[in-house]
């Protein structure tokens, strides 16, 4: 492999220019090209599903039936749902705050909403959100800090690239028992400047391990711009100095990012070591919703205007449009794009996304909290 | 002729051979065990604790690491998430610092923030301690950082039957443990001991009486338990009679052994080489004020290295650091309170 971005990067945006409308189409296709209508058609909808998944917990939270802060992926979607359609269920993925949906949408295939699925259900989703019981991890740790064993779903904290080191770990054990699994981490751009970044890629390139470390570009770290964390033109040029491939893809494009990721995953599952992959985004609201009277302040008008541009799901409507996959009629259905939590509703969503988020809610609202005492076990797993 | 039968000899072992003897015979023992770490492979580790350990498992189970702590921790943490026992070796658990959050944030929570489904078989060791002039950053003892970590077992043997089976209880508890070795003790031929050659442990949480006594308690750990004994004896010239526990474990902590030590001596001297403020003596001492108060006829005595950080030359080091001298002299003033 050539210790060079593998990018055609003339059509790439750089961060000054992201978002830009007239990036479309990358060029490597192999792998967008493979996917059927049906696969087109199904990522469609999880973006909705993702959507609905942010825009109603903030409507919840403005209701007062929610506490605690909300990290929004509003218009980073995209890189969830093309992320994650490809995986395997043998596979593990580790995300972080704002991939909240991520933790319902590995393994969802075209059965979210079945409850005997593989993956976690929505139900168990939102117990963690409103902290009952039922959350994966009785709600002992808040927000996106959930993660399962039996799921293969990385539980983070809230040090930034912490976990790309146990993923590391957690395949190099898989590949010792002979496993062919790969881990998909996700961290924003923020985040490659933590030392523990660098220390696990290059332990991860040094072993050939299959991790693949995705990084949302969103342009913000909390308050800090991009520029102001990461001297290279992309971040993923700091893959040069793996010796690891580095890929960007058009963070608002779920086909580009799926195509993206995919050749990253089948490059490490083939046994040829890590990648990072690039997804270049913006961040619709603030760091948090705490933020996001701040994040209007300390960002643009202008920039913010620029960077909500191509919502991830009018992307991918074009993109079925122009494939011949939905009809114009099909096409007016649903308008969530360029609309905030206060302005869609709920006739901007396919029903069944409505109902599944209804059903998880409906089920963590009746989920009771743990036990106080609770708070004093499990520090230590009991001696045989 | 006939063939005598000979009995094997049973050689005296330090302290090293012992922890290398516990690494060895668990690695042998458990096909799901990986050991990791800054130079122990090739090397066979900067004192030579892993010795031998690649050519006989690979390099599969024998990682030599990058210089990298907190890569080390994490991947230590992987590995045990997806089914490995783990040790990881500091080289100097000094340098334990540069994979500090791995260990406090993302080890140590591990079990409790899942509710228990998950738990981590990782031991952590390395060399620690000082008295042998390695300076600020090779001579630390580090261990309150952890024991006030929730969810660690802190661990310190200062015998080698003890960190043979120590380690090898530590590596079967399944829950992270950090193992303070004591470098200074390593090749120590004077405490080289038979080791049994059937497989033992040593159980977390069960102090070691060292010497039975009746008019005060010394209570320590690591090298520390050296400088009591040599105390113990210098009081008893001087008609004092001092106990001398040795509580090799931190986390989880055997104050029993210490309360029932107390009941006899009314009396205790709290001695560990780390820094006074918030160190472990303080918290055995809390712990006898609060729970054995009236056990007591004099007030309990901490001695500790100074506030200061470990400095090189032998003069300066000594100095700030607990001696047999000022074990002596606290506990004649103890017992004569």
């Amino acid at each position: 492999m050539p210790l060079q971005t593998t990018t055609d990067a003339a059509e790439l945006p750089s961060h000054d220019q992201v978002s830009d409308p007239g990036i479309r189409h990358f060029a490597t296709k192999r792998y967008r090209d493979s996917l059927t209508k049906e696969d087109c058609l199904e990522m469609f909808r999880q973006l909705y599903l993702a959507r609905y998944f942010d825009v109603r917990l903030i409507k919840e939270k403005k209701r007062g039936r929610l506490r605690g802060t909300l990290y929004s992926s509003h218009n980073q979607e995209a890189i969830l749902v093309g992320s994650l359609f490809g995986l395997r269920s043998t596979d593990w993925i580790s995300p972080i705050h704002r991939d909240m949906p991520a933790f319902f949408l590995k393994d969802a295939k075209f059965q979210w909403a079945e409850l005997d699925r593989m993956g976690l259900s929505i139900q168990q989703v939102c117990s963690q959100v409103w902290g009952r019981v039922d959350s994966p991890g009785r709600a002992r740790d808040n927000w996106s800090h959930i993660g399962s064993k039996e799921k293969r779903i990385i539980h983070s904290t809230s040090m930034l690239a912490g976990t790309i080191p146990v993923a590391a770990g957690v395949v190099y054990a898989d590949r010792m028992n002979g496993g062919d699994a790969v881990v998909v981490t996700y961290n924003g751009e923020g985040s490659t400047a933590q030392g523990v970044f660098h220390e696990a890629v290059n332990f991860a390139a040094v072993h050939k391990l299959p991790v693949v470390t995705i990084i949302e570009n969103n342009q913000w770290a909390y308050g800090t711009p991009v520029r102001l964390g990461c001297a290279t033109p992309d971040v993923a040029d700091r893959a040069k100095g793996f010796g690891i491939p580095g890929y960007i893809a058009d963070g608002q494009d779920v086909f580009d990012v799926y195509d993206k990721v995919m050749s990253a995953v089948e490059f490490a599952r083939s046994g040829q070591g890590p990648s990072i992959v690039e997804c270049k985004t913006f961040r619709a609201y603030g760091h948090g919703d705490h933020d996001d009277d701040r994040a209007n302040k300390y960002r643009d008008p202008a920039e913010i205007e620029h960077g909500r541009l191509r919502d991830p799901i009018a992307v991918c409507r074009q993109s079925l449009l122009d494939l011949g996959y939905i009809s114009a009629e099909e096409a007016e259905m649903f308008i969530a794009e360029g609309k905030n939590a206060s302005e869609a509703t709920n006739e901007d969503f396919p029903p069944e996304v409505v109902d599944y988020l209804n059903s998880g809610i409906e089920f963590a609202l009746a989920s009771p909290q743990p036990e106080a005492e609770e708070g004093g076990m499990w520090v230590f797993k009991e001696s045989k | 002729m006939a063939a005598i039968a000979s009995a094997p000899v049973q050689t005296k072992k330090n302290y090293l051979t012992a922890l290398k003897e516990a690494i060895s015979e668990e690695m042998a023992a458990n096909g799901d065990m990986v050991c990791l770490g800054e130079d122990i492979g090739q090397l066979g580790g900067a004192f030579g604790v892993t010795e031998g350990l690649q050519d006989s498992f690979g390099t599969q189970r024998v990682i030599d690491m990058p210089i990298a702590e907190a890569a080390i921790i994490g991947a230590s943490v992987g590995l045990a998430l997806n089914g490995k026992t783990v040790m990881a070796e500091m080289q100097f658990i000094d340098f334990i610092t540069c994979g500090f959050d791995q260990i406090v944030n993302m080890m140590a929570t591990y079990h409790y923030r899942t509710a228990g489904e998950v738990n981590l078989p990782v031991v952590v060791r390395g060399p620690a301690g000082a008295y042998g002039g390695g300076a600020l950053y090779h001579s630390q003892m580090n261990e309150a950082w952890f024991c006030n970590s929730p969810g660690l077992r802190v661990v310190c043997p200062s015998t080698p039957y003890d960190a043979k089976g120590l380690l090898k209880a530590a590596l079967r508890d399944g829950n992270p443990c950090i193992f303070f070795e004591i470098k200074e003790l390593y090749r120590r031929s004077e405490i080289a001991e038979i080791l049994p050659e059937d497989d033992y442990i040593v159980p977390l949480g069960k102090a070691a009486v060292r010497r039975e006594g009746t008019d005060v308690t010394l209570v320590s750990y690591g090298q520390n338990v050296y400088h009591c004994l040599q105390a113990a004896t210098e009081l008893e010239k001087l008609g004092v009679s001092a106990e001398v526990i040795d509580i090799r474990s931190l986390v989880p902590l055997d104050e029993e052994t210490i309360f029932a030590s107390l009941a006899k001596t009314n009396r205790i001297i709290v001695v560990n080489e780390a820094p006074m403020t918030c160190g472990f003596a303080g918290e055995i001492v809390s712990r006898v004020t609060t729970k054995a108060f009236d056990l007591l006829d004099a007030p309990p005595v901490r001695i500790t290295r100074l506030d200061t950080p470990v400095p090189w030359v032998k003069p300066l080091e000594l100095f700030v650091l607990p001696s047999v001298e000022r074990i002596v002299q606290s506990a004649l003033q103890t017992v004569r309170y």
